[in-house]
């Protein structure tokens, strides 16, 4: 059940319904219908994989009661590399054993010897990369004693599996949701209010300008051997614009079906590609990720203490693992190292906090170099891009070669039976609508909201893309 | 909560407003438009009369040269639709009777198309503009769509169903009346290529009983429309050529044109001639016919 399916817009209301209307009682029957809702939400990709949403819950459940209440420091180490390694063994055996053992037989062939990897080809169990790590981060937290364990099950439940967040995200803190399930949510107009603006912006990004960058992105990606420098340069943007609509689109429902529940989750981009350096658009992506990666291994092996080089391992460390967290594929690898060497020169020069404050613009000097600053940066997560979404580190080597030395610039037609420039003013109408709402979550709310409403409703129906399905790319991790 | 189910009640109505706005913009744009296809052109234009139009597939759309017919003193146009199928082709013809088209002859061209009922998705979606507004395009599909009520009822659903087709970007050519290439040539769509290591396999195909084709001749036969039906080339090198023959089984009165023009030079790819093949083609017909 995707967000942007019909299934999904009949059981929104339902659930929704039941919730305020029906279940209203106290925060246990909110949570509880909250938990069915979620366990039938998640059943509808594959009801098996309900029995793996389950056991995690408890193992991280259970073992942080455990680790609470052991004697000695001994112990709760043991529980929490106990609960980290089975965690994380259902993580590799489900996401990476089959990358390992054939990456392996490759090695031993290329010093050849012959092997014949035992593949599983197992199907990724939807969102696991998700509510691994936000188990993980619970049980962590509990061993620094950050947070004390929470003993109700129903609400542990529900902070694991909300259906909002459950299959992509944003990666959740205890310390931010737990609270808000603990309590009796009531009935809030203008958060719900919020909620349905988020929802309809969110829609916008995934199925107008996601999908409509995707039948040329794909168009282009699939056949770069016969493209020009036009095209490779357009369908390197297309992507661009369309991971961003696609997964910013999906945290934006997230956190607007989110709201519709009276809960607050973690924002999850704010505007990334209007970043003046590197840092900045890590500041700005996937935030729950980043902020993730930063608490839970960053800072615990020793941050940016210790001096320049432990700055640039741990630097270095946090971005291959952020690749290598997106997918089993060399690709990724590539592209978290790409990211890394980006930020080097920034982290060398201690410059990757220098744009920590909001955009200012004017008629002067500093605005063109803050445009200028924009655009290389938009160029470097682009080209990155090509590795995150070519099939091989060689398609995406031949993609730039081809991209850079081919200087043909002309107006080609693709494989979808649309030229290579037809989205481009759809992209930059969607880019100026966010460089004007920068400062606000979505574009729709405010002054003549109802025009914007009805605008954005129009560009639904008008401009998205119905026939050629395309699920959200973040549910593949 | 009240509170918030006006304002769901609101944002429904914005939905349906905004719905029934685009549905009548497109619908009046595609129904002033003549020249972005055939289909359109058809329905909206009426009183026209032809010695003789040519109907079919790409096989027809590709393979009839409209031009040899005129340069013999004959009204001539190719109504060929590359992809359509028999069911999109039988409505078309009944749609020109319905827009009093006066037709003498009716080259058809019946071949690899009359192995299933089937029907063509993209050709469909030709017709949906005028579903709400031509009876006879509704009456048509009434029975054929599994989906008709919501298409024809559901304000802007035909227009998401068949976005490719005659979604926005189709919408804004027809009101930039931008010209299609699909009435050029009088209908016909030449390829000018000579193609290269050609094969193709038909021993999976067998020809059946064909409704739409049957519903052709009855139009025909009514409206006192000379009717011919041709079988048109294929390559050399095509498995289960006897695919043709088969044909003749069901329907003896189809003319087997198959072995009409053998040469590799003359096709374009395997089951498309090129421009010189397809004269060849025409010119055999017109000997035989006209």
């Amino acid at each position: 059940m995707f967000f942007n399916s019909l299934s999904f817009a009949i059981f929104l209301p339902i659930v929704f319904l039941l919730y305020w209307l029906v279940f209203n009682k106290n925060k246990t029957t909110q949570n509880a219908v909250l938990i069915v809702a979620s366990y039938y939400f998640y059943s509808c990709w594959d009801w098996r994989f309900l029995f793996l949403l389950v056991f995690s819950t408890l193992l991280d459940y259970f073992s942080a009661i455990m680790m609470e209440n052991s004697s000695s420091d001994k112990k709760r180490k043991l529980w929490l590399w106990i609960t980290i390694g089975i965690n994380l063994g259902f993580l590799g055996v489900f996401k990476y054993y089959d990358f390992f053992a054939q990456s392996f037989a490759d090695l031993l062939q290329g010093f050849g010897f012959q092997a014949n990897p035992v593949l599983l080809k197992l199907i990724l169990p939807v969102g696991i990369s998700f509510y691994t790590f936000h188990g993980l981060s619970y049980v962590i937290d509990i061993y620094y004693k950050r947070i004390t364990a929470e003993r109700n099950f129903i609400d542990y439940s529900l902070f694991v599996s909300y259906f909002p967040l459950l299959v992509a995200g944003p990666i959740e803190r205890a310390t931010h949701l737990l609270p808000q399930v603990k309590i009796k949510r009531h009935f809030n107009f203008e958060k719900a209010k919020e909620g349905v603006y988020q929802i309809i912006w969110g829609l916008v990004k995934k199925v107008v300008i996601a999908d409509s960058c995707a039948t040329y992105a794909n168009a282009v990606f699939d056949n770069y051997e016969s493209m020009n420098s036009l095209s490779l340069a357009l369908g390197a943007v297309y992507f661009a614009f369309q991971i961003y609509g696609d997964f910013s689109g999906y945290s934006d429902i997230a956190l607007g079906t989110s709201k519709l529940f009276g809960i607050d989750l973690l924002k999850n981009f704010n505007y990334p590609y209007f970043s003046r350096d590197i840092a900045e658009f890590w500041r700005r992506w996937h935030i729950s990720l980043s902020s993730w990666f930063r608490d839970y291994l960053y800072i615990p092996l020793g941050g940016s203490q210790g001096g320049m080089w432990m700055k640039v391992r741990n630097t270095f460390i946090i971005f291959l693992v952020s690749g290598f967290w997106h997918g089993a594929n060399w690709t990724f690898i590539i592209w978290g190292l790409l990211n890394a060497i980006y930020f080097l020169p920034l982290l060398l020069q201690n410059k990757n906090r220098s744009n920590m404050g909001e955009i200012e613009m004017g008629w002067d000097l500093g605005s063109v170099k803050t445009i200028l600053n924009i655009l290389g940066t938009f160029a470097l997560t682009t080209i990155a891009w090509i590795f995150f979404r070519a099939k091989s580190i060689s398609e995406a080597v031949g993609y730039i070669q081809k991209m850079v030395t081919d200087l043909h610039f002309k107006s080609e037609y693709l494989s979808n039976e649309r030229y290579n420039f037809e989205l481009v003013l759809l992209v930059l109408a969607f880019v100026v609508v966010e460089w004007f709402n920068r400062s606000k979550v979505e574009p729709l709310s405010g002054k003549a909201s109802w025009v914007k409403v009805t605008l954005a409703i129009m560009a639904l129906l008008a401009l998205g893309v119905y026939s050629d399905y395309k699920e959200f790319i973040y549910f593949q991790f | 909560m009240k509170q918030f189910l006006i304002f769901i009640g609101k944002i429904l109505i914005a939905l349906l407003a905004s719905a029934l706005i685009l549905d009548f913009g497109y619908t009046y744009i595609y129904s002033n438009s003549i020249g972005r296809n055939k289909v359109e052109n058809v329905i909206n234009t009426n009183n026209k009369k032809f010695d003789v139009i040519m109907m079919g597939s790409s096989r027809a759309n590709n393979h009839f040269v409209s031009q040899l017919f005129i340069d013999k003193g004959y009204k001539a146009f190719n109504y060929g639709i590359s992809g359509s199928k028999l069911q999109e082709t039988a409505l078309l013809l009944q749609l020109m009777i319905n827009n009093d088209y006066e037709i003498k002859n009716l080259i058809l061209e019946v071949d690899l198309n009359i192995n299933s009922d089937s029907f063509s998705f993209g050709n469909q979606a030709k017709y949906m503009p005028f579903i709400t507004t031509n009876s006879l395009v509704s009456n048509y599909y009434q029975n054929k769509l599994s989906d008709y009520n919501y298409v024809k009822y559901i304000p802007f659903y035909r227009y998401i169903k068949y976005e490719p087709q005659i979604g926005f970007r189709e919408m804004f050519f027809s009101l930039i009346k931008r010209p299609s290439n699909s009435l050029h040539n009088y209908g016909l769509f030449p390829l000018m290529n000579e193609g290269k290591n050609m094969s193709h396999d038909l021993t999976d195909k067998t020809p059946k009983r064909n409704l739409s084709y049957e519903l052709i001749k009855k139009t025909c036969k009514e409206n006192n429309i000379k009717l011919i039906v041709v079988t048109t080339p294929v390559c050399e090198n095509t498995k289960g050529i006897d695919y043709f023959r088969k044909i003749n089984t069901i329907y003896p009165e189809i003319l087997n044109y198959e072995n009409s023009v053998v040469e590799d030079k003359y096709f374009s790819s395997c089951g498309h001639l090129n421009y010189e093949g397809a004269k060849l083609l025409t010119s055999k017909i017109i000997n035989d016919f006209f």
